[in-house]
């Protein structure tokens, strides 16, 4: 009896970890990986769902966008989200870490300010998204009203009704809403700097801002580069936000590619060209998130 | 966690320090306040909220949160448990399956196959919108539970596999080594011996993808239609355009959909961050 069941439980064992990661391996590959390969299918053709065009035209699409003003002005707000995210999420959260983690303030306090910072992260994008359209309100919204109350009438504004304004107001709760996530993610990587350096300094009679230089900012530099990289893949792919608040609007004065893509495609029907955009966003995306695996890597050798 | 770190005297208003302390208080203001702002005026009639919105209600109009429950928060908000809950099952199960064989067997391609997992990392749904709502249409789930549970348990398959795996290296791979022997087999050696063993990562796993699934927006928005399957986050923004601007009452909604995120937050604060800081991804 023994030798079938002994090769059967052979076979089984050596089948085992494939059948065990089947699951995984079938959903990412349907529904991470073989959308990218039908991105780039999308983006080589002119297709539009409601009619039967689908022809081939090669690069014709990518051409298409590096002819489109409403292209580089998306990608511009990328940019200029990136830069502010990385200002307030990344120097600024590693400047609040530390100050959280200096000593300062009592435990209770710092306990206190930590989960207060860190509570916006948490919320749904669409709790966000209307509390700040009201907030934003002309006139009777919080921001305006705060203003006159301070005599700054004068800078009312309909802020996300106004070209000017619109991009800057989103970005500004973005800066609102993740700034304490990251905060929280610096003050883990500034618990394992050894106690010691600072100790050391304090005997040399080191300043608050000489030990912030010289041992909290080299002490957590591979957390920043990891943070900066995650802060800007989260600049490439920003959607959600932009989408619940304005849709890209007043006049696409709040575009950026995420936005601009999921409007061609949805809206205007143009799926080509909007795959062509998702390919130029997953492009971006994976050069920083390529780093970011190869960087995280590393750190954990 | 670091009870010897700060100082058990009073906290020392002087020179930089209060300045530092005057600059968190303020920043704690403006991150709370909105949030206050939001729950003051759900409690207001609609001109109370216009004429005057920083103010105490005039009078308290507690029938705002039956009444925003009743316009079809409740079923919105039974759709974000429905899908949370089996969304969150299927991650943790079986990322802690495919993390506990990449732990503990060795075979062919295990390098390749765990990449592709980790690849997963740096895909964001957002590039694939339109290919997944063809292959939802394709599929024959376009506008049910399973054109979000799937997309959302797929998505959050490589952050909870890392981080599972990253638990379950630490655990003796003599254990794992000694129940083979006794005869038991994979399936056995994970469900009785791994499972209960990396009970405080799943846990860690399990709240961080549920905060992650309950917000989650854009699928729901994309892939569904009806709004019977709506779950709080797509329903809320429906729910502004039907109540015309009845703004208190949407505000109740806006309140009662971040009790449970808050609550579970507030009550497993160490588990939630232990499990953001292990991968550290938004």
């Amino acid at each position: 009896m023994g030798g079938l069941t002994r090769k059967h439980h052979r076979l089984a064992a050596a089948l085992g970890p494939y059948v065990a990661l089947a699951p995984v391996l079938g959903l990412l590959s349907v529904f991470l990986y073989l959308p990218l390969i039908f991105d780039v299918i999308y983006s080589t053709h002119e297709w539009s769902s409601l009619s039967p065009t689908w022809r081939y035209v090669g690069l014709g699409n990518f051409q298409g966008l590096l002819a489109d003003p409403l292209f580089w002005q998306s990608l511009r707000g990328n940019i200029l989200y990136a830069a502010v995210s990385l200002v307030f999420q990344v120097a600024f959260a590693l400047m609040l870490a530390a100050i959280l983690e200096s000593g300062l303030l009592r435990i209770r306090w710092s306990g206190f300010f930590r989960i207060a910072f860190f509570l916006p992260s948490i919320m749904p994008i669409t709790v966000i998204g209307l509390l700040w359209q009201i907030l934003y309100q002309p006139d009777v919204g919080l921001i305006d009203q705060a203003l006159k109350a301070v005599g700054l009438g004068a800078y009312a504004h309909a802020w996300l009704g106004e070209e000017a304004t619109v991009l800057p107001a989103i970005i500004a709760v973005s800066q609102w809403q993740w700034t304490g996530y990251l905060t929280v993610l610096f003050i883990v990587a500034i618990r394992g700097i050894p106690r010691e350096l600072y100790e050391a300094a304090e005997i040399d009679g080191a300043r608050a801002w000489r030990k912030f230089w010289h041992i909290t900012v080299p002490g957590v530099s591979e957390t920043t580069v990891l943070m900066t990289l995650i802060t800007i893949f989260g600049a490439i792919k920003v959607f959600d936000i932009v989408w619940v608040m304005t849709a890209g609007g007043p006049n696409n004065a709040s575009d950026v590619l995420g936005s601009y893509m999921y409007r061609s495609a949805f809206r205007d029907d143009r799926v080509g060209y909007a795959s062509a955009i998702a390919v130029v966003m997953f492009v971006l995306c994976s050069i920083v998130g390529g780093l970011q695996l190869r960087w995280s890597q590393r750190r954990s050798l | 966690m670091s009870a010897t770190r700060a100082p058990r005297g009073r906290i020392r208003l002087s020179g930089p320090d209060a300045g530092a302390f005057l600059l968190l208080a303020l920043l704690s203001v403006m991150t709370i306040y909105p949030l206050f702002w939001l729950l003051l005026n759900s409690l207001k009639s609609s001109n109370d909220l216009f004429e005057q919105s920083w103010a105490l209600p005039r009078t308290w109009h507690w029938e705002n949160y039956p009444h925003a429950w009743r316009f079809g928060l409740g079923h919105f908000m039974a759709n974000s448990v429905l899908i949370t809950t089996v969304s969150v099952t299927g991650i943790v199960l079986l990322s802690a399956l495919a993390a506990f064989v990449l732990v503990t067997r060795r075979f062919r391609f295990r390098g390749a196959l765990h990449a592709a997992i980790l690849g997963g990392l740096i895909v964001p749904p957002e590039v694939s919108l339109f290919p997944l709502f063809k292959i939802m249409l394709v599929l024959g789930i376009y506008n049910t539970y399973f054109a979000m549970i799937l997309p959302d348990i797929a998505y959050g398959l490589p952050f909870t596999v890392l981080l599972l795996r990253a638990y379950m290296t630490l655990i003796p791979a003599e254990i794992a080594e000694a129940a083979t022997i006794d005869g038991a087999g994979l399936l056995r050696c994970f469900w009785s011996i791994y499972l209960p063993l990396a009970r405080p990562a799943l846990a860690a796993a399990a709240l961080v993808q549920g905060m992650r699934v309950w917000n989650e927006f854009v699928f729901a928005l994309t892939f569904v239609g009806s709004n019977s399957l709506r779950p709080l986050t797509v329903g809320l923004t429906t729910f502004g355009d039907s109540l015309n601007t009845n703004w208190p009452v949407l505000l109740a909604g806006l309140v009662i959909s971040i009790v449970p995120v808050i609550t579970a937050f507030l009550l497993m604060q160490r588990q939630f961050m232990g499990g953001l800081t292990t991968g550290a991804l938004k």
